[in-house]
């Protein structure tokens, strides 16, 4: 370690920087490509420069000034000869910092495609396909519920002829609270926000129709009569494309760089000494 | 140029160059097909509050977790906490907005990620080591950053601010895809926003930015950083400028007043004077609503400000005697400044005076909790940061374990939820149900409040449908009454247990207004209980409603309390002539506190000054009168 920082500091003391500024030109590294060890040039060209000045952009919402542009072109050329010279010296070689970088990138370039590309819908099709159930429309239920209170004996006491006054057509209005009478489509996860497990798994075995009570719920007692039920669906592609989409995509980033490892993996002899 | 910072420049390349190149051709689900009801006919729950480990402090107490994962946790689907700990959301969130610290966003990764041989500030290298030793060392690193930071004495290489914008930049495009994919109208509704971390002199003026529009706008600002100052001057020129430039909106909330030192809801302007009309419209128009309760305590009221409250501290212990940064003793002086109640009081005060009432917010409650987990049952508790995760002495650890906070991790609280009167689950309408105030907070847990206000409610109206009676002849909360014809106002107050919780004590009306000498006052009425039959007010008191919590085994029985209370209210001692606020204020009977829970689980031995048992509570916006001109 110490004579890394030796050699470095060594080589900060040299007015090697002031002189490629001087003299030499940069050459274009922004693509990110590993220079020739042998290189002698840093060309900042037209090409460069944009580069330099379009990140500046980004980062701060206005274009830089001519002092700022030098600063940036000088900035980018000791980066350069800071990273050769580094190369050079073999300061990447076992840096663990390096090594992960490295494999981040790579593993960056496998997932890029992944990442950006929008999936046709056969791609999305085949997913859904693969677990239909985990897309499939849930079964929703509309209902209208009366709420009677707090579970006691005297309310069920009173529950039949509260139904009885409901078939007839009368409007009977419960105890006031803040809770809708009238529900429409809401699966079984929604209703057991709202009522509690116990009253969403009741609920789920009642027949359209009729009112039916008292069911019991996490808040008390209820009339209930249930108005409409779908069934499960099958599901379609354009009613939950975005979460398909979602697990398409980090799949699809997981296959990437799981796939490009096995590639270069192949490429290696790799011995693992037993005892280890 | 620098050793350091062309490092730093090289390392942030690559990340920059990718964030630049792969932006999605798509937006946003469309929401434009979700139709809005007339009224708000259902009460939407979310977190308005969360960091994930793009936050500067969130990622040096141990949270790796990404957007992406508290996203996923909010929509109900099983996560792995940092920690290593499976975790799924028993009843999932109707919306969420992650709201990373803008300041250094990504700073303390790109710390971690750096090498070490580049580092040169002393500081900086022992901090990378500590964090690279593991969770503890993670913890000390940050807790000594954290008091740098919030000493002003941060090294200058961690504030380079070139550096740090390029790295926002990439963050928050990366931020902005995600939350943008994890719209789902009608269902699930994500938000964008950051949190502006103003905190001068270490007292708390955190707010939350919340953005109403997808990321085709908001992806032309970046977040903002905090400056030195006392009022967000430049918090609201940033909104300003966000919603000229691209035609959107934007709105604050500010949290933790608690931890201000009482410089969150000031009488004057930074400058000393009396606070001014202009300055007053201002603070209104950006700020609708505050923060009223969260894991860093509770801040509606304290007792030494509502003496005659017997409920008032609720979760103020140990947040009540230094300020954010532990750095400056807090003084019962400052609790004026620091607590909402005060606050509304002070508002009308100012109003009385100015014509305008800049602290006319309604309030909400929500996590902030620091572990990309909005989780905040008492049974299922996951902390504020990973470094308190469930643990068996999490509950005797200090706040942040290894620095000096001052408080102790058993004073946080498992707290709090935001519950919402939006007409859909879409961006749009829950935004502008921030706007108008008619939003709630809870303690955590789900208790469905309605409130109106209006001039002619009868009793009688309780039987038909009042909802909608409530809507036509009057206001809901966060509202202003209209000017009346005469008599007293009246209010409809309706609440419902949480469908999963403890059972209701009683509802109350808290009342606060200015006399003719532009003094403020309050009181508390109870206005509906449990068990009416056999609980009489006794001089103007309420008795209370029992304890059925056995500590032994952290549970209560719902055999006392009510699962719904409802009535109508008039107030009987109504002066038209003064200023007022009415806010409700819910009960539940006593439940265990998660310190109980750990308890038991973990067969704990806990010290006497360990409350292991609560009321929990919910509490409305106001709904305001104002004397005719």
């Amino acid at each position: 370690m110490s004579d890394w920082r030796d050699r470095l500091r060594r080589l900060l003391a040299e007015p090697l920087v002031h002189f490629l500024l001087a003299g030499a030109v940069v050459y274009a590294l922004l693509a990110g490509r590993a220079p020739d060890l042998g290189e002698r040039r840093i060309v900042v060209d037209r090409a460069v420069a944009e580069a330099l000045v379009q990140r500046f952009v980004e980062a701060f919402h206005r274009p830089p000034d001519q002092g700022e542009i030098d600063g940036l072109i000088r900035d980018h050329v000791a980066d350069q000869v800071y990273y050769r010279e580094a190369l050079r010296l073999g300061l990447d070689k076992d840096d663990e910092v390096v090594v992960r970088r490295m494999r981040r990138k790579l593993e960056q370039a496998a997932a890029s495609d992944a990442e950006t590309r929008t999936p046709s819908d056969a791609e999305l099709q085949a997913l859904i396909d693969k677990d239909p159930a985990r897309y499939a429309a849930e079964p929703r239920l509309s209902f209208e519920q009366v709420y009677l209170g707090a579970d006691n004996p005297a309310i069920r006491a009173q529950a039949p002829a509260l139904l009885r006054q409901l078939a007839s057509g009368q409007r009977v209005d419960g105890v006031p609270a803040p809770l809708e009478r009238v529900h429409t489509g809401e699966d079984s996860a929604t209703i057991a926000a709202g009522f509690g497990d116990e009253f969403a798994v009741a609920l789920a075995s009642q027949p359209v129709g009729s009112w039916h009570g008292p069911v019991k719920s996490g808040l008390g007692l209820h009339l209930v009569r249930i108005t409409a039920r779908t069934a499960s669906a099958k599901p379609v592609l354009a009613k939950v494309r975005q979460r398909v989409e979602n697990d398409w995509r980090a799949a699809a980033v997981r296959d990437a760089q799981a796939r490009d490892y096995a590639r270069m993996a192949k490429g290696y002899d790799i011995v693992i000494e037993p005892g280890h | 140029m620098g050793l350091r910072k062309t490092t730093i420049a090289m390392l942030l390349l690559g990340t920059a160059t990718l964030a630049g190149c792969d932006r999605l051709a798509s937006g946003p689900a469309d929401d434009s097909k979700i139709a809005e009801t007339a009224v708000p006919e259902k009460v939407l729950w979310g977190d308005t509050h969360l960091h994930t480990g793009n936050s500067v402090d969130a990622f040096g107490f141990g949270n790796r977790l990404s957007p992406e994962d508290a996203l996923r946790f909010a929509k109900g689907e099983e996560v792995t906490s940092s920690t290593g700990i499976k975790a799924r959301l028993e009843r999932p969130l109707d919306f969420l907005v992650v709201t990373d610290h803008a300041e250094g966003l990504g700073a303390t990764k790109a710390l971690y990620d750096a090498p070490a041989f580049m580092i040169r500030d002393p500081q900086m290298k022992r901090w990378r080591e500590l964090m690279h030793q593991g969770p503890a060392g993670s913890l000390r690193a940050t807790a000594e950053m954290l008091l740098a930071r919030m000493s002003g004495k941060l090294p200058a290489a961690m504030m380079d601010k070139q550096a740090s914008a390029k790295r926002t930049r990439s963050i928050w495009e990366a931020h902005i895809r995600t939350v943008d994919r994890y719209y789902d109208p009608g269902k699930f509704t994500s938000l964008l926003g950051f949190e502006y971390t103003l905190m001068e002199g270490g007292n708390n003026l955190h707010r939350n930015v919340i953005f109403r529009d997808n990321g085709d706008k908001v992806r032309q600002v970046d977040p903002l950083d905090p400056t030195k100052e006392i009022f967000p001057d430049q918090l609201w020129a940033y909104m300003d400028a966000y919603e000229k430039k691209t035609g959107g909106k934007v709105l604050a909330i500010p949290h933790n007043s608690n931890l201000s030192n009482g410089l969150m809801f000031m009488l004057t302007e930074p400058n000393g004077g009396p606070m001014s009309a202009a300055y007053a419209r201002r603070r209104a128009a950006h700020e609708p609503v505050v923060e009223i309760t969260q894991m860093k305590g509770d801040s509606e009221s304290h007792p030494f400000l509502s003496g005659n409250d017997e409920f008032a501290g609720y979760g103020t212990v140990g947040w009540d005697t230094n300020n954010l940064a532990n750095n400056q003793p807090m003084k019962p002086g400052d609790y004026a400044g620091s607590y909402v109640r005060e606050a509304l009081k002070r508002g009308l005060m100012i109003a009385q005076r100015t014509g305008v009432n800049p602290y006319q917010f309604g309030v909400i409650g929500s996590t902030d909790s620091h572990t990309a987990l909005s989780a905040v049952e008492e049974d299922n508790f996951f902390g504020k940061h990973p470094g308190v995760e469930p643990s068996a002495h999490r509950a005797t650890d200090g706040f942040i374990p290894g620095m000096p906070s001052g408080r102790m991790n058993w004073q946080s609280l498992a707290s709090g939820y935001a519950a919402v009167w939006a007409k859909a689950n879409t961006r749009g309408a829950i935004w502008d149900a921030l706007m108008r105030r008619e939003v709630y907070g809870t303690t955590g847990p789900r208790m469905v409040v309605r409130f109106f206000g209006g001039w002619g409610f009868t009793p009688e109206m309780l039987k038909g449908d009042w909802v909608h009676a409530g809507y036509k002849d009057g206001v809901p909360m966060g509202g202003t009454l209209p000017a009346g014809k005469g008599g007293k106002p009246s209010f409809i107050v309706s609440a419902l247990k949480d469908p999963k919780g403890a059972n209701l004590d009683r509802v109350q009306v808290v009342k606060g207004w200015t006399d003719a000498a532009g003094k403020s006052h309050e009181k508390v009425f109870d206005v509906a209980w449990s068990d009416p039959e056999h609980r009489k007010l006794v001089g103007g008191k309420l008795p209370k409603v029992g304890d059925t919590v056995d500590t032994d085994k952290a549970t209560y029985q719902n055999s006392i309390g009510a699962a719904s209370l409802a009535t109508v209210w008039t107030d009987p001692e109504f002066n038209a002539a003064q200023h007022a606020f009415y806010y409700v204020r819910v009960l539940e009977i006593p439940t265990p506190t998660w310190v109980d829970f750990d308890k038991v689980k973990y067969h704990l031995n806990l010290g006497k000054e360990i409350p292991l048992k609560q009321q929990e509570r919910a509490y409305t916006s106001a709904i305001w009168y104002s004397p005719a001109h």
